[in-house]
């Protein structure tokens, strides 16, 4: 205690200069990631600055960063010239259905490569493992012949149904059941659980976190997804936000920022804000993609 | 009596089949059956929305070797994937080292990051075409207030691809460090500290002791990487489609020019086989220099 | 009634043999206490009983139906595990309750009746909400018996309950179950590697060794008259000390340290035997004793000392008194209580019968 005291006195008898040098040795990093978060996120006010501009003061040198007068015009005006609601609704249809068959689909599976013996188990596991090595951008090819054949082209199945098994979400779940002790699923036996009943009530419950962070990375890489939906639509009623920008873009030829940038701010807008809201558990969630 | 035994055990051999099932069938349509069906396309002359379907034997793969702008896609999807991935990974490295700290203000600064994960790149790719325009974006106007030359950007043949690595290096670095953030806080701090009392500097102490000991984490946000480069299929398409003059035409939107702009499925499935096969190389590639030399904690 | 039966029952993985050959009958009310080394197949042998092996051959009956290959909740049995097992993401009353929802078609109002009751029984009213993570080792293992105890199973299994709780709280969770057998009268089939805890516990234990069974018996019966020199050894502490040595045709036994020979009087006997000889049937001798030893270790635990010493090649333990209690190093004449030690054959290991 007394020294601690004495220690504090010390300090602050100490004169400016190396006081100023030992603030400086602790907080140097800010002096230099405080820019860099500058830089990072400049696109971002960039964005935002530009759909509360007038399009003279985006194409007039001498404007300066901010506008000069808020405007929010461009909203309504995005909203006027493209169907958002309904892409919204596609959105939501299409990541939403993932989501739940993709659930469905690895928490079948990953019990199954967990806890059961069958012949072929390695070779099996390898091929849905493999599958992270074939995106939707290496084979979107013959996916889209198929589709075709099926007659799914411009339908919303057609943007859902290639990701419903997700060798990767297997994977993860089933590092996540094997940590579940096997005391706990014999005990679930005794009570008189099957191998659904022990999923369902034992298993299940206890990985809600894997569960959470897979259906964050779903729920991210599908809403915002691009080539795939781009390839399979062709009509505004199943086209999805990131289509119905990119169509926005076209439509002006890039001349209308201001417009464009509203558009931007309006689709983006959501998954950010769920990400500033729930952050630690987006960021967790990520953070141990890489760790098993 | 071990009849029933039998029984049990082919009991938990059909369910699991049966809980595999529609993972499988998924599966098969959706990945496996592609990929058998793009080498049986790749050796016959196929067009899109024509039933007729000729055999070529060898002739897709004959021209493929005189296709001069194949071999330029292939080189421009190598120089994209040889330089984004080990600078964001640089960039990512680097940053992850300066956050693993009690640092003031950190989630902040992991989320200013990381958010441009979350951006669709279709709308990343507007706002850097945006950034770069020549007359009018901010680049440009920061490079002469830096009072260096303005640059033409997605309009030069010879930056476009470059602006694309940029814009790149800026969306995924935040995603390889929170990656490389969750390694470090494994790495016992102990060690640091023994070679800190050992007099070993900070760019030897990257270098030395926590490259090495994330090394499996590494070689992971690597694999990861080199999946996440399909993606520049969208800021080619939105930002350049493949010009000026294909110096940023990729291997994806190569596929997409000859299947869907030329209808040439078979031709377009050859290069997909291509593709497939430079993208398993790559992984092959780093899984026999890098994932021999990974150390893992623990081990030895 | 509730007898558990095991005929002939054996357990093997890829033709490797865990359990071999084991019959056992465990008599309705009785604590039957299954011992041995890990890696016995005493485990296995619990859990054929549960349902969770199969049973690769033999027969299992409980309270006279067979259930050899019935599925675990159809046994009428409840098991308490080693690391408690219960679900983290229930509460204590939920984790009770989970049983009996799944297995029995009892009212919400009968359910909560035998929730209540068992915890008064085992003092865990006041923890009912809370889930395990918020309950120490003890309580968790006390919620762990109440979920067993609110099934009213006809057979109770204990897979090494207490192995995972500290001294102190492992000798009063011994007591508890005492109590709780005695009182409430339970079939208990109880697994243990201790065999302080099969001694104290039991009401007959069952020692296994390599997937066999060695000797079924009253606790004091197998400390007694161990059947072979394994039980010997494993059950009693100290260990039973153990000197072969060579018998001749009139019962004389010869070993370098026991001078003119320990004669036990008995015809008939193999020329290799193996002398058992318990700390307590061998006391120092004032003379020059029956056998000669070099006090190796002297350890004085409070009311005695026991002393170790060799007698050649061989460790015996002898109790004595803390008082003039020899000093290593010492040579000391010891005398065997020859009513007390036994014998087993030197080749085979089992038990030579000396009483007829």
């Amino acid at each position: 205690m007394d020294n601690a005291v004495n220690m504090v006195s010390a300090t602050r008898a100490l004169p400016l200069s190396s006081r100023v040098a030992r603030w400086f040795s602790k907080s140097w990093k800010h002096f230099i990631l405080t820019p860099l978060v500058l830089l990072w996120l400049s696109p971002m006010i960039w964005i935002v600055l530009t759909s509360l501009k007038t399009k003279v003061e985006v194409f007039d040198p001498d404007a300066g960063i901010l506008p000069a007068v808020l405007n929010f015009g461009n909203y309504p005006a995005t909203l006027s010239v493209a169907p958002f609601g309904t892409y919204l609704l596609n959105s939501v249809l299409v990541t939403g259905s993932i989501l739940i068959a993709q659930l469905v689909t690895i928490t079948l599976a990953a019990y199954a490569f967990a806890r059961l013996e069958f012949p072929l188990k390695r070779l099996l596991f390898s091929l849905f493992l493999l599958q992270v090595m074939f995106p939707i951008y290496a084979i979107f090819l013959t996916n889209f012949v198929t589709l075709r054949e099926f007659g799914l082209i411009n339908t919303l199945p057609a943007m859902i149904v290639p990701f419903v098994a997700s060798g990767y979400g297997t994977f993860m779940l089933r590092q996540a059941f094997r940590q579940v002790p096997s005391e706990l699923s014999d005990a679930a036996r005794l009570d008189g659980c099957g191998h659904l009943g022990i999923l369902w009530h034992v298993y299940l419950p206890l990985v809600q976190p894997t569960l959470i962070a897979f259906g964050i990375i779903s729920v991210v890489t599908h809403w915002n997804d691009y080539m795939w939906p781009l390839l399979v639509t062709n009509s505004d009623s199943v086209r999805t936000l990131p289509i119905g920008l990119g169509l926005l873009a076209k439509s002006d030829s890039g001349a209308d920022w201001t417009r464009l940038m509203a558009g931007t701010t309006l689709v983006v807008s959501p998954l950010l804000l769920v990400f500033v809201i729930f952050q630690r558990r987006f960021i967790d969630s990520f953070m141990h993609t890489g760790v098993k | 009596m071990s009849h029933s035994f039998a029984q049990v055990w082919r009991k938990e051999v059909l369910l699991a089949y049966a809980l595999l099932l529609p993972s499988a069938v998924f599966l098969a349509v959706f990945t496996y059956w592609p990929i058998l069906r793009s080498f049986w396309f790749s050796l016959h002359d196929v067009m899109l929305g024509d039933s007729r379907i000729f055999w070529l034997g060898a002739e897709n793969y004959l021209r493929l070797l005189d296709d001069g702008l194949f071999w330029k896609v292939l080189g421009n999807t190598a120089f994209y994937t040889l330089t984004t991935i080990p600078l964001s990974i640089t960039v990512a490295l680097l940053l992850a080292v300066a956050l693993d700290s009690k640092l003031r203000g950190m989630s902040i600064y992991r989320s200013a990051f990381f958010y441009p994960v979350m951006i669709p790149s279709v709308a990343a790719g507007m706002v850097w075409v945006f950034l770069y325009a020549p007359g009018y974006g901010p680049i440009n106007s920061a490079l002469e207030f830096l009072g260096l030359p303005r640059l033409d950007w997605l309009y030069d043949s010879a930056w476009a691809l470059p602006a694309i690595v940029l814009m790149s290096i800026w969306k995924y670095s935040g995603y390889f460090m929170l990656i490389l953030l969750a390694a470090l806080k494994l790495v016992p701090s102990d060690l640091y500290e023994a070679a800190r009392l050992d007099g070993v500097g900070p760019v030897s102490r990257l270098l030395h002791i926590t490259v090495p000991l994330i090394s499996p984490t590494l070689y992971f946000v690597i694999v990861i990487g080199l999946l996440h480069s399909y993606q520049i299929f969208d800021y080619v398409y939105v930002m350049t489609q493949g010009g000026p003059a294909d110096s940023t035409n990729v291997l994806t939107f190569y596929i997409y020019q000859n299947g869907f702009q030329y209808q040439d499925i078979g031709y377009a499935s050859t290069i997909a086989n291509t593709l497939l096969v430079f993208v398993l190389g790559l992984i092959g590639l780093v899984a026999l220099t890098l994932g021999r030399r990974v150390h893992y904690m623990g081990e030895r | 009634m509730a007898t558990v039966t095991l005929q002939n029952i054996c357990k093997s993985y890829d033709k490797r043999d865990v359990v071999h050959d084991v019959s056992l009958t465990i008599e309705d009310k009785e604590f039957m206490v299954l011992v041995g080394p890990s890696g016995c197949g005493k485990s296995t042998t619990l859990r054929m009983i549960a349902g969770l092996e199969d049973i690769t051959s033999g027969q299992l009956m409980i309270d006279g139906h067979d259930v050899t290959h019935a599925a675990p909740q159809k046994r009428d049995i409840a098991m308490v595990f080693q690391s408690y097992a219960l679900y983290p993401h229930m509460t204590a009353y939920r984790n009770m309750a989970f049983g009996l929802q799944k297995t029995t078609s009892l009212s919400k109002t009968e359910i909560d009746g035998r929730i209540r009751e068992a915890a008064e029984i085992l003092n865990i009213t006041d923890l009912l909400d809370r889930r395990p993570k918020e309950l120490s080792g003890g309580e968790r293992q006390r919620v762990a018996i109440g979920r067993a105890l609110v099934r009213q199973p006809k057979v109770f299994l204990f897979d090494e309950p207490l192995s995972n709780l500290d001294a102190k709280l492992r000798n009063r969770m011994r007591g508890e179950l005492k109590r709780l057998h005695r009182e409430l009268g339970l079939t208990v089939v109880y697994v243990t590697h201790d065999q302080i805890e099969a001694m104290t516990l039991g009401t007959r234990v069952a020692m296994m060794s390599s997937g066999r069974l060695q000797q079924v018996g009253a606790p004091m019966d197998i400390y007694m008259n161990p059947a072979n020199t394994f039980v010997a050894t494993f059950i009693g502490s100290p260990e039973m000390g153990l000197v072969p040595c060579k018998a001749d045709a009139s019962g004389l036994l010869s070993h370098a340290a026991f001078g003119k020979g320990v004669n036990i009087d008995r015809a008939g006997l193999p020329g290799d035997v193996i002398l058992g000889v318990r700390a307590e049937e061998v006391t120092l001798s004032s003379g020059a004793g029956m056998a000669r030893g070099l006090v190796e270790r002297t350890e004085l635990i409070g009311a005695e000392a026991l002393l170790e010493v060799a007698l050649g090649n061989e460790r015996i333990t002898v109790r004595g008194a803390v008082a003039g209690a020899p000093e290593p190093g010492a040579e000391v004449g010891l005398d065997f209580d020859l009513s007390r030690v036994r014998l087993f054959h030197g080749g085979t290991g089992h038990a030579i019968a000396l009483q007829d």
